[in-house]
């Protein structure tokens, strides 16, 4: 199959934007239902990232892909989900401050050991070796099978996300997001359920990591800045926190507009794409953070629809 | 030579900006109660509007400490004024305030770029002397930041404990409809303490950026730990603040001459000091409160 029309960066584009939308998903859990900013993304999805990576580059493992493959990333969620652990055991009785500077410290740490340890990660120096778990034939050819699957993956993501919306579960997120005390009066388990919270976000932040890893197949540090918790958050507020679709429509208006229609299809000088796009980028998600809360907090898609629903009841 | 003195010396030379820093930021945090996360580039633009004045008009590095000071302040006050106080007209809740000034941090940490260029910047200072202080070699540069940063602190700390405005800052951070009926003008003291805020960021900025690089992440690098001195030494008001940020600089030094690795020694801290926080919250939650 030839595939000389298709550009590489659109690949890459859509591979990002499909990741950050599944972050953006699990953000969605945290900062629109449980109302837990968690400014450290990035260290979760970073975490399974080099967790993968050190396991499938450092370890001599006795089978060969997709094994091998299957092996590392159930590693990668495990860890990131350990982690997710202690962080939302930490944060669990903290207020917003609180959750801020515990979500922002694991985030320094993850750099830190990443740029310390290089033995494992190889440090600033980064870290190769990584490769996808199958060959069809051309690296494109693998790059575009491997966007399918991460779509399969953020498609589950979207799917579980949806259903904690209409589960139990989803309704105790709320409570604890709208007054928690009250929630914990009424006798429910809301310090547990934060935690759990935690421990399935983070773990699934870190298999989309292992996922980045294989496609990007060199690990550095760099990856580990603010970008991503930056990209994921501004996707969720611009569509709406509160909805299950606003991480979808948010990110691709943003992710979507600047890494594959500004990457793949404006005519602009090329020394522009390596400094100026992307500082010009990141200023615009953070204007674009700053006027949607302050002209429509909400976001596009506005308020959950049982609240819509119950605003006209009650002639609100 | 014993590690304690190394260490002291070595802390408050190179990190006492940091105490700077934490005094701007806990007067913003003791009024609005609000985490300003975008407090980290006012830090980054004293270093840039510092190395502005220095490269551009030749001036020393003590001249251009008043330029850098005023116009990181001013920035703060265009920022409350533009940003924050339409925000809490609005109603806006304190999450979405944290999360507007992470937002105005990335907005102005890229925007700077647009108008003092991509490449990591230098000031243009002479190369300091080495001067001998309980049998450590300090750099003549350091150890006069040191003394006009204890200056400067000391000047603030005096400022806000026992001047009149000083006085009316507290109140206001206290109550402010009790303040606002006692006369107070609340507009005028808030622009006051933003302007106060973003001055001691932004000499903190000029110091840290004189002694190594002026970059666009100095101040979101230095964030994390202004944010802990911060609320590990607010317990026990400005004082605690400034013997925090004091204690921070000496066990910064202490243990990256242990570890050999600045590195490990942020992470120790960081540690250490989440470990303080949960540890307070927990008691607090025991009398009910809960509180980082």
């Amino acid at each position: 199959m030839s595939l000389d029309w298709l550009d590489a960066f659109l690949i890459f584009g859509l591979f990002e934007v499909a990741m950050i939308i599944g972050l953006a998903l699990l953000l969605h859990l945290q900062l629109g239902l449980a109302r837990m900013a968690n400014f450290g993304v990035v260290g979760f999805w970073g975490l399974g990232m080099y967790a993968f990576g050190v396991s499938y580059v450092r370890v001599d493992w006795p089978f060969g892909e997709p094994w091998q493959f299957l092996a590392c990333a159930l590693i990668a969620i495990v860890v990131s989900g350990l982690a997710g652990l202690i962080v939302g055991w930490y944060v669990s009785d903290l207020d917003t401050d609180g959750v801020l500077v515990g979500t922002l410290g694991f985030a320094t740490a993850v750099a830190i050991l990443a740029t310390t340890e290089q033995d494992l990660t190889g440090g600033a120096l980064g870290m190769g070796g990584l490769g996808f778990p199958y060959n069809i034939g051309t690296v494109k050819e693998n790059e575009l099978l491997w966007l399918a699957i991460t779509a399969l993956v953020v498609g589950a993501i979207l799917f579980y996300v949806w259903r904690v919306h209409r589960s139990p579960y989803g309704r105790l997120l709320i409570a604890v997001g709208a007054n928690e005390p009250l929630a914990r009066s009424l006798g429910k388990r809301t310090r547990r359920a934060k935690i759990g919270l935690f421990v399935i976000a983070s773990a699934a932040m870190g298999l989309l990591g292992a996922m980045f890893g294989v496609m990007v197949r060199f690990l550095d540090i760099t990856h580990l800045g603010v970008d991503i918790t930056l990209a994921a958050m501004v996707g969720l507020v611009l569509g709406g926190s509160a909805r299950v679709w606003g991480a979808v429509i948010g990110v691709v208006l943003t992710v979507g507009l600047f890494d594959i229609i500004v990457q793949s299809y404006l005519p602009l000088p090329r020394e522009w794409y390596t400094q100026a796009i992307p500082v010009l980028r990141e200023a615009i998600f953070g204007l674009t953070l700053i006027v949607v809360l302050l002209f429509r907090p909400l976001g596009l898609l506005g308020d959950m629809r049982r609240d819509r629903l119950m605003g006209k009841l009650h002639d609100r | 030579m014993d590690l304690v003195t190394q260490a002291v010396v070595i802390g408050l030379s190179e990190n006492a900006p940091l105490i700077l820093a934490a005094i701007g930021f806990y007067l913003l945090y003791r009024l609005t109660g609000l985490i300003n996360v975008a407090f980290a580039e006012t830090v980054t633009l004293g270093a840039y509007f510092g190395m502005w004045a220095n490269t551009t008009f030749g001036l020393d590095f003590y001249a251009v400490l008043l330029p850098a000071g005023i116009l990181a302040g001013l920035v703060s006050v265009a920022t409350y004024l533009a940003v924050f106080r339409p925000a809490k007209q609005r109603n806006v809740g304190m999450l979405e305030m944290i999360i507007i000034s992470f937002g105005l941090s990335i907005l102005l940490r890229h925007g700077l770029q647009f108008v003092f260029g991509y490449p990591v910047r230098f000031f243009d200072v002479p190369t300091p002397d080495t001067v001998m202080v309980l049998g450590v070699g300090v750099t003549s540069f350091r150890l006069l930041a040191l003394v006009s940063v204890v200056v400067l602190s000391l000047l603030l700390y005096l400022f806000i404990q026992r001047s009149r405005l000083g006085l009316q800052i507290r109140a206001l951070a206290s109550d402010q409809n009790l303040a606002q009926a006692s006369g107070i003008r609340p507009l005028a003291v808030t622009v006051l303490i933003w302007f106060l805020a973003g001055l001691a960021g932004g000499l903190a900025g000029a110091f840290f950026g004189v002694g190594s690089s002026v970059a666009p992440l100095l101040g979101w690098r230095l964030f994390l730990p202004i944010l802990l001195v911060v609320l590990v030494g607010r317990a026990w008001g400005l004082g605690g603040v400034i013997a925090v940020g004091a204690a921070t600089g000496i066990l910064l030094a202490g243990a990256t001459l242990q570890f050999g690795q600045v590195l490990y020694a942020q992470l120790l801290l960081i540690l250490l000091f989440l470990a303080i926080l949960k540890l307070r919250a927990r008691r607090l939650a025991g009398t009910g409160g809960i509180a980082a």
